[in-house]
């Protein structure tokens, strides 16, 4: 990767002078969904500092518990104890029934979040927060019981701008995490080391910065983490191993916190969010070491607080610079988020239309394919995916069909109405602006709110001509300029931020 | 991206009707493969079909057929009970033995079953079931047992079992669905990854997509990509798009030999007559059929759907018939669950369990599979099923697609006798 500035200037705040519309289109698209002409135009007088303090504030707003998740939380003791005590037949019919609920509670919580995070004031954290799980995974399809997948979320979203040993430590409490990465099952007489091998080479520092010892000495300090039913962290210090450890060379009777706060130690600590961080939000291409160290180094000044990461990386001349505008590959829920937020539309909060076709997409929210994450960029994309992608666009310019939804779906949809929420698929009525313009200046002016890169002759000159065909009858004109809007938002240009 | 207008040239109008169409999308949705021999432009000839080749078309009845007014045990005073207002009269049943009939809406089927061409399977269903539309479709797609939460179908895991020695260079769709509503069905889900592709509903849609499909062929080819990842996305898009437009070309193409109903079902089975005409190696084709969900009011919605299904069927029949593909196609409906059967308050009748489900083809073993579901059931209580569905994938697997059954299914299910011998 050819780079305009050097490690030093990197990550020296944006000159008040670079500060413009683009500037802000790039930190709205890349640190949030997409940007809205009337947020850009916000961002750009407000500057950039009060733009970023808006996008990460001090509290940021939090997705509240969904009702069905809590319903199921609530039951979860109730259950358990019924468990205990039923006969081994019961047991096969009540363990289905809870799954069955974990699994539609499940659903729901995927169309709160998305519903939560479409919010314009609400995209930027709940971006970061999926950034973040996308750090500290967990899988719901290990995992199943929704609450905890919820809790782990909102511990993810309480911590995301604190200091982050705390978010760490944090997560090695979460019961999520103690049950997908098997923590349970470590014991001081025969220790797991699952969970200790992904905290060093994946929470925290990165392959090639740690030993198989590390991982074993580390493993040991981890003993004692259990889940209580019906899933509430406990610290069981009879079942922790409480002799001499070694870990990245200092010897103790080290805990699992002690381990955590070695490793932010090392530089190596610094340099690693750095690096899923541009990896998340800003290039395919990884940053060579000097500039993740250089950043890194900083970050470990500020005591690891991930508000101030959050400001420098954003704030940052290299986020702004030249190569990295316009050229990176929105993941599925980008996509799906910046449609709705573009067309201002309400997604549809019925799980087959949602979740179905994320899942085409190659992304199933709460459920990333193992605990590397999502890998990204370029792998979101094949001819299916991308087939996918351009189904969801049509299907937001057509109305539900009720004789396609079944008797649940349309209590849901009537639901939504009452609430104003019902704005689902993109009416010909909000294409009067655009129809009063001539046909070039109606495909510049699509282009220019929709795309981050600028509309080329032959991309430019095809619509037009095209809207220019059908001028002479009202009717074939509107159809025309909303085809081309459903061109533009299925070209290649529109999957890119 | 210089339009530094704040105005959002789609002003939201907060109180929009939801309009209502009929219309869907007509739009080809591929996996990340394109099929070779549609891509492999050398060959302008389709390959000639494999005559041992035999094909499955699963039609997915939506929102859970009711069984009972559909296969209607017109002698049994149960049935009377249980159906006061909305049981099909006598007089008005298609008979098909002494003791059932048809719903009046399936003349056609009925026809077809005095042909020895249609196979009823009575009483389908599974143990414990489960009335959630999300998650019985889902028991049946994936041929999971209730209590099992499975990530791949059973068709999906039929073509790893049979497609593991393929040649890995060949991208010929071995699976595709047609008007579903979703896209891909978890039914085509597999371990392992397989070239399948969709036809997404709505004929009238057609011109649109072309439209659609020409401009973004302009922009997908146009060179100097402002950077290479849109060269990349281009590069991508335009493959697929090549692929989409030869595939219309072989639909448009086709001269079916038999007069479908101007319904999008009817034309996706068209379609697929096309395309096995064509010479696709597709050994599975899912075609959906929506509307099932009869909760109220249900005699002419219900009437509506079986008279779509019942034309539909026998079109696509007669059509292979003349094309004389009928040997290689069979045929199987499925719906997630049947209804109850004690009608509901609204003159509908509300999720249920097992229900009867239909075999179509030159090679059914025509007639009445199983045995009926008893009907002595107190007021909102469901049937029990007597045949497990997994026995009818059993048996299409062992019977017709030739393949085991059991490490599809992950267990053994007693086979029927539905498939004559060639």
């Amino acid at each position: 990767m050819t780079l305009s500035l050097s490690p030093q200037d990197a990550w020296q705040p944006l000159p008040a002078g670079d500060w413009n519309a683009e500037a802000a289109r790039h930190l709205l698209r890349r640190a949030g969904w997409t940007a809205r002409p009337a947020e850009v135009q916000r961002a750009a007088q407000e500057g950039l500092a009060l733009t970023l303090d808006r996008l990460f504030p001090p509290s940021p707003a939090l997705l509240p518990e969904p009702e069905m998740t809590q319903r199921v939380e609530d039951d979860m003791p109730e259950f358990a104890a019924q468990y205990m005590q039923a006969a081994p037949e019961d047991k096969r019919v009540l363990g289905r029934q809870q799954r069955e609920r974990w699994q539609a509670a499940y659903l729901d919580l995927s169309i709160r979040w998305l519903d939560f995070a479409a919010q314009p004031e609400n995209s930027a954290y709940q971006k970061w927060v999926l950034f973040l799980s996308d750090v500290y995974v967990v899988g719901f399809e290990k995992v199943r019981r929704t609450p905890l997948i919820y809790r782990h979320f909102d511990l993810l979203a309480r911590h995301g701008l604190g200091p982050a040993p705390a978010l760490s430590k944090a997560v090695s409490r979460s019961p999520a995490m103690v049950l997908y990465l098997d923590l349970a099952e470590n014991r001081r007489e025969a220790p797991n080391e699952n969970f200790a091998r992904e905290l060093l080479e994946l929470f925290l520092l990165g392959e090639g910065n740690y030993t198989e010892r590390d991982i074993k000495e580390a493993a040991r300090a981890f003993t004692g983490y259990r889940i209580r039913p019906p899933g509430e962290f406990v610290f069981a210090p009879r079942q922790h191993d409480p002799g001499l450890k070694t870990v990245f060379g200092h010897t103790g009777h080290l805990t699992g916190d002690d381990v955590i706060d070695l490793a932010y130690d090392l530089p190596a600590a610094g340099a690693y969010l750095p690096r899923k961080l541009t990896r998340f939000y800003l290039s395919d291409e990884m940053l060579p070491d000097p500039y993740l160290y250089a950043l890194g180094g900083a970050w470990q000044a500020s005591g690891y607080d991930l508000r101030w990461l959050a400001r420098a990386f954003f704030g940052s001349r290299l986020f702004f610079a030249p190569e990295f505008r316009g050229n990176f590959i929105k993941s599925p829920v980008q996509f799906y988020l910046a449609l709705l937020q573009d067309l201002d539309l309400d997604g549809v909060p019925l799980p087959r239309y949602v979740i179905n076709p994320m899942r085409q997409m190659g992304q199933v929210l709460f459920n990333p394919p193992n605990v590397r994450g999502w890998v990204g960029g370029r792998n979101w994309i094949n001819s299916g995916s991308l087939a996918a992608r351009r189904t969801l666009v049509e299907s937001v310019f057509h109305p539900l069909n009720p004789e396609s939804l079944n008797a649940d779906e349309l209590r849901e949809l009537a639901a939504a109405a009452a609430a104003r929420r019902g704005d689902f698929a993109v009416a010909d009525e909000r294409f009067g602006p655009l129809v009063a313009l001539g046909p070039g200046a109606a495909v510049r002016a699509m282009a220019g709110d929709f795309l981050p890169v600028p509309a080329g002759p032959s991309f430019q000159g095809s619509l037009e001509t095209f809207i220019a065909g059908g001028r002479a009858d009202p009717r074939e004109h509107l159809r025309r300029v909303r085809r081309t809007l459903i061109t533009i938002l299925e070209s290649p240009a529109y999957q890119l931020c | 991206m210089l339009n530094n207008s704040p105005t959002p040239f789609l002003p939201s109008t907060r109180r929009e009707f939801l309009r209502r169409s009929a219309s869907g999308i007509g739009l080809l949705a591929f996996s990340r493969f394109a099929p070779s021999f549609l891509v492999n432009a050398a060959s302008a000839a389709v390959p000639a079909p494999e005559k041992d080749r035999t094909i499955l078309v699963l039609v997915q009845l939506a929102g859970g057929n009711d069984g009972l007014n559909t296969l209607v045990p017109f002698t049994d005073a149960n049935y009377r009970r249980l159906r006061p207002t909305i049981g099909i009269p006598d007089t008005q049943v298609l008979r098909i033995s002494d003791a059932l009939g048809l719903h009046p809406s399936c003349a056609a089927m009925q026809g077809l079953f005095h042909d020895g061409r249609l196979g009823i399977v009575q009483n389908v269903g599974y143990p414990n079931p489960n009335h959630s539309h999300f998650r019985s479709t889902e028991i049946w797609e994936t041929a999971s047992a209730s209590s099992d939460f499975m990530s791949t179908g059973w068709i999906g895991r039929y073509l790893d079992n049979a497609c593991s020695g393929r040649p890995a260079a060949s991208h010929d769709p071995l699976a595709i669905h047609l008007n579903t509503l979703n896209g891909e069905p978890e039914t085509f889900i597999g371990q392992r990854e397989h070239p399948t592709f969709g036809l997404l509903a709505g004929a009238g849609m057609r011109r649109e997509n072309d439209e659609t499909r020409r401009l973004l062929e302009t922009i997908a080819g146009a060179p100097g990509a402002p950077n290479a990842e849109e060269g990349f996305l281009q590069h991508t898009l335009m493959d697929s798009l090549v692929t989409e437009g030869k595939v219309q070309t072989v639909l448009g193409s086709y001269r079916p030999a038999a007069a479908y109903p101007a319904t999008p079902f009817a034309a996706a089975l068209r379609n697929i007559a096309a395309l096995v005409a064509g010479g696709l190696p597709t050994r599975v084709y899912f075609v959906s059929l929506n509307g099932f969900d009869t909760h109220v009011n249900q005699a002419a919605t219900h009437a509506d759907r079986l008279k779509v299904l019942s034309e539909g069927l026998a079109a696509f029949q007669g059509d292979l018939q003349a094309h004389r593909l009928d040997g290689q196609v069979m045929t199987m409906t499925f719906s997630e669950f049947g209804r109850r059967p004690s009608e509901n308050e609204s003159k509908g009748t509300d999720h249920g369990t097992a229900a009867p489900l239909f075999v179509m083809g030159s090679r059914v073993s025509g007639g009445l599979h199983g045995t009926p579901p008893a009907l002595n059931l107190a007021a909102n209580q469901d049937v029990a099923f007597s045949t497990d569905f997994r026995s009818v994938y059993a048996t299409m697997l062992a019977d017709w697609l030739g393949s085991p059954p059991e490490p599809v299914l992950g267990g053994k299910f007693t086979t029927l006798p539905l498939v004559r011998t060639a």
